[in-house]
């Protein structure tokens, strides 16, 4: 099979630049550029998009063409010679971007763009040093487009990228050209615009140039002062690859990353403008064990796991526990070891759920019903779900549980007051000291997935990498080293030292786990194996 | 090993200090002589006189306005990015005419180098680091120049260059 299916495509020597390389026949000569490692200039072309080849801007020379070619629309050929810097090709090109520059206002210093921009970065590179054109700038303003996003007309290069997104993406045609030539602007068809498309955000990230703009990030960083770091959105169980963008230890917004199993270029505005949890400051900073008196005294992270092993070794009657559905794989999977080496039990997690909505031109992406990144993990590792639509309730079974209770990220925001009373050793693994988190006998400080390494499970059992983005706070640590050094206090398994340690003890609880090296993973993630002969528990 | 230890015999004439004292002490009293009247070459009487700055003296900044008193700084980011001494906080926002400007403007100028790159880089001819010296406050935190105090400063600003010598030879 795979023979036909190379033998179907074949390949052709192209030289660019001088350099020669052999692509499969009908390869798009950007591609075939970017695989000479050269970066031909493009705004209408979009590798998510149809390729209209209107903004002129990918022109390059190819040998024995009487026109310049557009890099985006032309194939590869046989022995075809492509010279992307001749002086044709950059004459042309530098007429192009002085045409965009007649009527754009150079506001860089205002717009949030610079920094990110294209026509910023070619005109750095190949545009003309100086403008020629004396008349008067025409001026259009500002717009509000609805939903998340705001329209600087006069900074638009009418690359229609946005139009596009909007008829073949998302399948819901709200933006449209009006006018022709240099009267030539995008607009809205009704007063509401984009709001009410969840997907609308889109258009932001993929405008070449600062046109469209989010109201959420308007003024607030800069491009250049943010710290990028690629992560997995936690918002729903797709688990789209994004990119934690972060100043000053804190997230100021979220970018979708490439990944074409998960979310191709896209990624929804549910997940994107719900980032601001990650930013609370109201932490717990350092291990807390109530004394004789019932105080919660600080304590060094060695004394207070010490003790709590102490408490805990011997116990064989089982555990109850809570989970997160935002905790990673790890941290759920060392508390499943720590439950089952003192006798296993059951558990809970609680999931806000609201309604699944498919972007029409990728149906693999969409915004799932349950809103939290790890339930097909909290699941794996065999705890069940319990509570409301709102995330709430479904405590009962595990309130008034008299023996060991683990809660590991739920905030227990809406648990009553006298949750885990009657429990013999109540412990609490997480970020924010609710009333009842005060109950627990120890509160340990966890981190969130942004402020560590770990995996989350998405809705396709695709197991996929994050990174940490922001500084923990105070003395807090990721709950699978906590919990993984507790496990090497009260058993003889070792304690991790890496997430990838704490990675390859999940094949102690789920031997899929086993068959998924951490290598593997990447930055892209990989799916995870059914389990031969295994039995879900 | 005092054996090696040769101690050479010099006239009194020329070991003697009294010949050089009285030399030093005549060229004293020779300047004092001089300038026991007119003491202008030396010395200026300051605060009621004051030395003529070089132009290209980088004091602690202005803050140029606009007519109706609206700062000139739009808050683009580039002086706390070209700051070396890391001493300007920028809060950009928006006003209510749509503009952007800064919420937070603060330069601190302890930390301040007066290096006068955040006038170079500025693209709109807001900041200016100014020719002014007198530098005295009450508290430690007054010396961070908050944007109200960076509009009222009223010394001139520098011109970062000698017109006459533009090269710096």
């Amino acid at each position: 099979m795979a023979d036909e299916t190379t033998a179907a495509v074949e390949n052709v020597s192209v030289t660019i630049d001088g350099m020669e390389l052999s692509v499969p026949a009908g390869t798009r000569l950007l591609d075939a550029c970017a695989q000479a490692g050269v970066d031909v200039p493009h705004y209408c072309y979009h590798p998510g998009l149809s390729a209209p080849a209107q903004c002129r801007m990918c022109l390059v020379e190819v040998e024995k063409s009487p026109k310049l070619v557009p890099a985006c629309v032309g194939t590869v050929a046989k022995d075809m010679v492509v010279h992307t810097e001749s002086e044709a090709a950059l004459k042309a090109r530098e007429g192009v971007l002085e045409f965009y520059l007649v009527n754009h206002p150079l506001d860089c210093p205002v717009c949030d763009q610079s920094g990110e921009c294209k026509l910023q970065d070619y005109v750095a590179a190949e545009g003309p040093a100086m403008g020629r054109s004396k008349e008067p700038k025409r001026v259009l303003g500002r717009d509000d487009f609805g939903g998340d996003v705001l329209f600087y007309a006069d900074r638009c290069v009418m690359c229609t990228r946005c139009v596009r997104f909007m008829r073949e993406v998302a399948q819901d045609e709200r933006l449209t050209v009006v006018q022709r030539g240099h009267r030539a602007v995008i607009d809205t068809f009704f007063d509401e615009g984009l709001t009410g498309n969840l997907w609308a955000d889109n258009i932001v990230d993929i405008c070449p140039v600062g046109a469209l703009v989010s109201k959420d990030f308007l003024h607030k960083a800069r491009a250049w002062d943010l710290d990028r770091t690629p992560s997995i959105c936690p918002n729903c169980t797709q688990g789209c690859n994004v990119r934690l963008e972060t100043r000053d230890n804190q997230v100021m917004r979220i970018k979708p990353r490439p990944n074409p199993e998960v979310n191709a270029h896209w990624m929804c505005d549910f997940g994107r403008l719900n980032y601001q949890w990650i930013n609370r400051v109201d932490r717990i900073e350092a291990p807390l064990v109530r004394d004789g008196s019932g105080r919660h005294v600080p304590m060094s992270w060695s004394e207070a796991l010490m003790r709590l092993a102490d408490a805990l070794r011997g116990q064989t009657g089982g555990a109850a526990a809570v989970v997160s559905p935002f905790a990673a794989n790890e941290d759920v999977g060392a508390l499943r070891r720590v439950m089952e080496a003192v006798g296993g039990g059951g558990g809970v997690f609680r999931c806000e759920q609201g309604e699944e909505v498919t972007l029409p031109g990728f149906p693999e992406l969409a915004l799932r019903t349950d809103r939290a990144a790890n339930v097909a993990g909290a699941e794996l590792f065999g705890f069940s779900r319990a509570g409301g639509a709102d995330g709430k309730g479904g405590l009962e079974g595990v309130a008034g549980h008299a023996g060991v209770l683990f809660v590991l990220g739920d905030e227990l925001a809406d648990a009553a007051a006298d949750f885990g009373a009657n429990a013999s050793l109540f412990v609490y693994v997480g970020q924010h000291l609710s009333p009842a988190a005060r109950n627990a006998h120890f509160v340990l400080p966890s981190t969130t997935f942004a402020e560590m390494e770990g995996t989350f499970t998405n809705v396709q059992r695709r197991v996929q990498r994050f990174w940490p983005a922001l500084r923990a706070p105070g003395m807090s640590r990721p709950a699978w080293q906590i919990l993984g050094v507790l496990l090497a206090g009260i058993g003889d398994a070792g304690a991790p030292g890496t997430a990838a340690d704490a990675f390859a003890g999940l094949a102690a609880v789920r031997p899929e786990f086993g068959m998924l090296a951490w290598g593997d993973l990447g930055a892209q993630g990989a799916a995870l194996p059914e389990a031969v002969g295994q039995a879900g528990d | 090993m005092a054996a090696n230890v040769v101690v050479m015999k010099r006239p009194v004439r020329k070991s003697s200090y009294i010949r050089a004292s009285l030399k030093g002490m005549a060229l004293t009293f020779r300047h004092m002589r001089q300038s026991a009247g007119d003491r202008s070459e030396v010395t200026i009487q300051y605060p009621e006189q004051k030395k003529q700055l070089s132009p290209r003296w980088r004091g602690t900044h202005v803050m140029e306005t606009h007519e109706d008193g609206r700062p000139k700084c739009v808050a683009c980011g580039l002086c706390p990015t070209i700051c070396p001494a890391n001493c300007i906080k920028l809060v950009p926002g928006e006003d209510d005419q749509g503009n952007r400007y800064p919420i937070v403007y603060e330069i601190d100028e302890f930390r301040c180098i007066f290096c006068g790159m955040c006038q170079e880089v500025c693209p709109v001819e807001a900041i200016h680091v100014g020719t002014h010296y007198e530098n005295a406050e009450y508290t430690r935190n007054e010396f961070v120049y908050d944007l109200d105090r960076l509009m009222k400063q009223r010394h001139p600003s520098t011109l970062l260059w000698d017109p006459a010598d533009p090269a710096g030879e």
